[in-house]
């Protein structure tokens, strides 16, 4: 860090140029924040009285079958929305990291195999996995029944007292779920300051975005392909790849990815071919109804949002790789053996100097920021 | 950068017959012909967006000015060798008029589109370049 320090000052003279197709490029990966979105399978997405409802519920142990375990427990608002492992641990030991939950309201496949299709679809899974929380439709069904503040909560929320269907009243928790993890949207980063700058040709401000960060991206949106893949105000294009990962989970077991991810999907009676997505139109099911099973999702992954990429305590979906450092020289070394494309790769081994690899490592971490602190949510109905 | 749809703008004073307007409605979209086709079409959304489904409003119409069959409508990215993550369906309105749903080019860069028409025994492959930033 100190011989960094040292030796930039001879470097602070240069300038980086940018191309009209690079300042292009940048700018598509901005505004930050976007404008939160609506849901429209989701009824109650956006609503003050579901999105506190959904905190609470977001904080309670109850959920789980040994009354130990809350949506916190894995997705600590102190961990960047994770769980500070390089695997998720429930009542066993996941085979995942657990995502951090930031930006989540503006995915539209979840999960690293893509299984579920809308945030609240994907929230279900926790719940019921015996492996995370082992709930029950009947134990969410009767909380929202018996707790006074929760089913006074729900009444706030959707406008009527919680009734005895349970898989209705699951579903119903985790809309309000959803709607609440819609809200966190990570704050503005350095990059972001460069990147309106530039756009708007200050000079004077775009000089502040250091000379390091300024050439990892450069490489990113250039040589090292990587927006192709990471594009967009959130650095993915929400879709899913192999970046050369082993999708070994133990000896013999494999780790098959989206193609998992699609055969789950079908079979889920919450997905938006089903009958609790509120979005009459039909519009939000889009994409479930015309995405098609291909030969190479065996093994591919969801793009991962790399907005505070630099807080996470491992990498990809399996967490095998501890640093940004390590993600940056992986994608360096990477075995085209092991990448089949008959294409031009999207991923290759770049073969970046040591140089190269501090600056994209650099501009990673430009992608992060302090959040602001939150405040713990106020009672449901005081 | 967003992708423009109106690009092209095509004055086919002898094609511009009732049966086959090429046309599609606000003067925008793309045409492509072959010895035996002419197809029109645009899209729905008017900005195609890297990610995000979209659907393409097609005329099809063979030269002599008579609506065709449209088979099939699909897309490459050529260069890194890989379809759509999505297959489009398509809905057939009266003559000659389709609708192609549940598109999406999942990255930035060269897209092929294909478009399969058949007019009688003869069907035709055509094809038209998109370049999305
Ligand atoms: C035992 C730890 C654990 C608990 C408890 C847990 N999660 Fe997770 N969460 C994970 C793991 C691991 C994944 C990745 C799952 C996968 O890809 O298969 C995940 C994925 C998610 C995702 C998908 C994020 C994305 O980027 O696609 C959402 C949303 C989510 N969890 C919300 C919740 C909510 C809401 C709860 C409470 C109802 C919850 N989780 C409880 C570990 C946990
Ligand atoms: C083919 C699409 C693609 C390209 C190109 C690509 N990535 Fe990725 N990236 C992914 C996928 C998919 C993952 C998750 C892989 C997994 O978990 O197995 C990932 C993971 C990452 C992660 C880890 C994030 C996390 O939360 O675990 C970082 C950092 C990253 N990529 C940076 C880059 C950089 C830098 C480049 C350019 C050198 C790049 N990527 C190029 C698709 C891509
Ligand atoms: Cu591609």
């Amino acid at each position: 860090m100190l011989l960094a320090a040292l030796m930039s000052p001879a470097a602070a003279q240069e300038l980086v140029d940018w191309s009209i197709d690079e300042v292009r490029a940048i700018e598509r990966h901005g505004p930050w924040p976007p404008p939160l979105v609506r849901d429209p399978s989701n009824r109650v997405s956006g609503m003050p009285a579901a999105i506190a409802l959904g905190e609470h519920l977001f904080n309670d142990p109850r959920l789980s079958a040994n009354g130990r375990m809350s949506c916190a427990t894995c997705h600590q608002a102190g961990r960047n929305w994770s769980d500070g492992r390089a695997k998720g641990f429930g009542t066993v030991d996941l085979d995942r990291r657990t995502p951090s939950l930031w930006n989540v309201g503006y995915a539209h496949w979840f999960g690293w195999d893509g299984a579920g299709d809308s945030l609240w679809a994907q929230t279900i899974r926790p719940i019921l996995d015996r492996r995370e929380m082992a709930g029950s439709a009947a134990q969410v069904g009767r909380l929202l029944r018996d707790d006074k503040d929760l089913a006074c909560g729900y009444e706030r929320a959707f406008g009527s007292k919680a009734g005895v269907d349970d898989e209705h009243l699951l579903v119903d928790a985790v809309k309000a779920l959803a709607a609440f993890q819609a809200t966190l949207v990570s704050p503005r980063t350095r990059f972001d300051a460069f990147r309106d700058a530039l756009v708007a040709g200050d000079r004077a401000a775009t000089a502040r975005y250091p000379l390091s960060e300024q050439r990892g991206l450069k490489l990113f949106i250039g040589t090292g392909n990587c927006d192709t893949c990471h594009f967009g105000p959130r650095f993915t294009n929400g879709e899913f790849g192999d970046v050369g990962i082993a999708f070994f989970v133990r000896p013999g077991e494999v780790d098959s990815g989206r193609l998992g991810g699609l055969a789950k999907l079908a079979n889920s009676p919450f997905n938006l071919l089903g009958r609790y997505n509120d979005d009459a139109s039909g519009a939000s099911a889009a994409r479930t109804r015309h995405v098609q099973r291909l030969h190479a999702n065996f093994g591919e992954f969801r793009v991962p949002s790399l907005r505070q990429v630099g807080r996470a305590a491992a990498y990809m979906h399996d967490g095998s790789l501890a640093t940004l450092e390590e993600v940056v020289r992986h994608y360096s070394e990477v075995s085209l053996d092991r990448l089949h494309s008959d294409g031009t790769p999207l991923v290759r081994p770049l073969g970046l100097t040591p140089q190269q690899r501090t600056d994209l490592v650099a501009f990673l971490r430009s992608l992060d920021a302090d959040p602001p602190p939150r405040l713990a949510p106020p009672s449901l109905c005081p | 950068m967003r992708f423009l749809a109106a690009l092209f703008i095509f004055l086919f004073a002898n094609a511009a017959s009732a049966d086959c307007p090429l046309d599609l409605g606000r003067g925008t979209g793309w045409v492509v012909f072959s010895d035996h086709y002419m197809i029109a079409f645009r899209p729905e959304p008017i900005r195609i967006e890297v990610g995000q489904p979209f659907s393409l409003l097609f005329n099809v119409c063979t030269k002599s000015n008579s609506p065709a069959e449209l088979l099939a409508v699909d897309a490459v990215m050529p260069e890194h060798k890989h379809p759509m993550n999505y297959r489009p369906t398509i809905v057939a309105g009266a003559d000659g008029r389709y609708r192609a749903d549940g598109l999406v080019f999942h990255m930035p860069g060269r897209w092929e589109l294909s478009i399969d028409v058949r007019a009688g025994e003869e069907s035709e492959r055509l094809t038209h370049d998109f370049i999305l930033k």
